[in-house]
């Protein structure tokens, strides 16, 4: 796989070179945050330790950009990981991905958590799999696969049991990589098709957001069109779930 | 004007209202920005905390962006940004104050952490320009009942407390329990106005000795009061039993306040807290307090229930007091008073 990670990310009208991009992923227990010029990882700094992201986020960007050698004023982008995943870590990660963009008057753009955690992993040939925590036994689910330099989506996010999975793998074609959350995945010893990932690309990566989000970036338009953007929950609040459950007859 | 203005940008989302304002020097309100989600949570009878968080994470930018704009401010122009940070629901807490941080770091302005039942105290500045320390709080919302010396502008010193249900908690419950829709508090004093407060005796919870209060007795003699006459089918009249049970908490909030007024000797009791727009309670308190040698002050309507003009007249004194907070700065779901 040539130019690895990100340069021949197939461009768009008006896109420009090299993106100072600030990348945050706060959709699992993971905090990632890393600043990359393009395809340049100049800073990456991660946490994995049960901290809660509400105390931890913002000193650890603040670091980072101080390690990194960037003033917060140098940055052209911010990119978020949007979800799926922790319904509130979602929130405390946009809503400071948002503010800061708002503070620095710079473009905010929005990445698919599960995309961003099968692009930690170039391997052509093979399925990658992220999945992440669902709650109550399931998992939300991912599908990609790199074709020539391209990472494409093959099958749309889904939610699973947790259990049916690995079969539901070992059944498909060809190799499959779990990604994520992988230990939340039973029975993968006896399937052959289903590797692993290491763990150093299984886990969400603020860097794969921050390169993600640059080339998905297309300048101009309205400064403020994240105004009103929500995270991707897939799911509905379960209040709302269990109200349409009792009022088949709708609103 | 000799000194420079001081612009506090509030932020608020501690329960279902996504707010932000703008307050020069704790006392002129620039601007006041309220994105309410009432209707949302009707259907459900009361606040579902993730639908609320998903509500402020899809208002809180644009809401403080408005803020700014109406009181023709840059984020640059402001001197600091203060935010709600408890008590309230923690998800919904956590949106604002991540936007706070966020905003704080990107635009390298101090970050002041505000209580927010501090903030409903501070409403008060503005209906009273000539209010200052020391005086009585009455904080009554639906999650508080607390009765608190206001020493100066940063020592709050608790004199009592609810033991069990908060007030509004109690005409929230009623309200439910009537079948009336959320919020329940405005619902139940509609219907008291064409009720008697007399009809129907409950109980006055008075514990000796101390400040503090106890409401969930009388509730349970209310429902218990409502659920026996409808069984017997004896035609009563809802609008006596909201009045009579209205009657009964004000009286008990009242006779606190006097003690209190009485002990301590201080000439003004603020009311803050949702309940707070209650009007049966704010004459009848108005009069108790003026009976016990003092003057009651409560906010104007449009300060009684949640907003972000209260934090950023907290957050203006919190200022003057260098109180700043560091971008660590978490949630606290159940912040005390005067912490």
């Amino acid at each position: 796989m040539k130019n690895w990670p990100g340069l021949s990310w197939p461009r768009r009208a008006g896109k420009v070179e090299n993106v100072l991009t600030l990348g945050i992923d706060t959709a699992t227990r993971v905090c990632s945050v890393a600043v990359c010029d393009n395809n340049k990882i100049l800073g990456s700094l991660e946490v994995n330790v049960g901290l809660t992201h509400s105390e931890g986020l913002v000193p650890q960007l603040e670091t980072l950009l101080k390690l990194a050698r960037v003033e917060k004023e140098q940055l052209e982008l911010i990119a978020v990981s949007r979800g799926p995943g922790s319904f509130t870590g979602l929130r405390i990660g946009m809503a400071t991905a948002e503010a800061m963009a708002y503070a620095l008057d710079l473009p905010l753009v929005a990445v698919d958590t599960l995309e961003a955690i099968a692009y930690n992993l170039p391997v052509a040939g093979v399925r990658l799999i992220p999945v992440l925590d669902a709650q109550k036994g399931n998992l939300y689910v991912g599908s990609y696969r790199w074709e020539k330099d391209r990472l494409v989506e093959t099958e749309p996010v889904r939610i699973a049991a947790a259990q049916d999975l690995a079969a539901q793998l070992q059944a498909g074609e060809g190799p499959a990589i779990l990604m994520g959350e992988c230990h939340r995945v039973p029975g993968t010893d006896n399937c052959g098709q289903v590797t692993l990932a290491p763990e150093s690309a299984r886990l969400p990566r603020g860097s794969s957001a921050a390169i993600l989000g640059a080339a998905q970036y297309v300048p101009g338009g309205d400064l403020h069109a994240y105004f009103g953007m929500d995270p991707f929950y897939i799911r509905r609040s379960e209040a709302e779930e269990l109200w349409e459950k009792r009022h088949p007859e709708g609103r | 004007m000799t000194e420079k203005a001081i612009n506090i940008l509030g932020i608020e989302s501690s329960c279902d209202e996504t707010a932000a304002a703008v307050v020069r020097n704790g006392r002129e309100v620039l601007s006041n920005v309220v994105s309410t989600q009432i209707l949302v949570h009707r259907k459900f009878g009361g606040v579902v905390p993730e639908i609320a968080s998903r509500k402020h994470i899809e208002h809180v930018m644009p809401v403080i962006h408005k803020a700014l704009t109406d009181a023709g401010l840059t984020l640059q122009e402001v001197d600091a940004i203060a935010v709600t940070y408890g008590p309230g629901l923690v998800g919904a807490l956590l949106v604002g104050l991540s936007a706070a941080k966020g905003l704080a770091l990107g635009s390298g302005k101090p970050l002041i952490g505000v209580n927010h039942l501090e903030g409903h105290v501070f409403a008060n500045f503005l209906a009273d320009p000539e209010l200052e320390p020391p005086f009585l709080a009455l904080v009554v919302s639906g999650g508080h009942t607390s009765l608190l010396v206001v020493e100066d502008y940063n020592t709050f010193r608790l004199l009592g407390q609810t033991r069990d249900d908060a007030a509004g908690e109690a005409f929230d419950k009623i309200a439910r329990f009537m079948g009336l829709p959320y919020p329940g508090g405005p619902e139940i004093e509609r219907l008291a106005k064409n009720g008697d407060p007399a009809a129907v005796d409950f109980p006055r919870p008075l514990l000796p000795g101390c400040f503090d209060f106890s409401f969930s007795g009388l509730k349970s003699a209310v429902i218990n009061y409502i659920h026996t006459e409808e069984q017997r089918q004896s035609g009563f009249r809802r609008e006596d039993a909201a009045a009579s049970f209205q009657q009964a908490i004000v009286d008990v909030l009242v006779k606190r306040s006097q003690e209190a007024i009485r002990a301590t000797g201080l000439k003004k009791i603020v009311l803050a807290g949702g309940v707070s727009a209650n009007r049966h309670l704010q004459e009848a308190l108005a009069e108790g307090a003026r009976a016990a040698g003092a003057e009651l002050v409560h906010p104007t309507p449009i300060l009684c229930t949640d907003n972000a003009v209260m934090i950023g007249v907290r957050g203006y004194y919190q200022y003057l007091h260098q109180d700043f907070a560091s971008l660590d700065l978490n949630a606290d779901p159940s912040l005390k008073l005067g912490e």
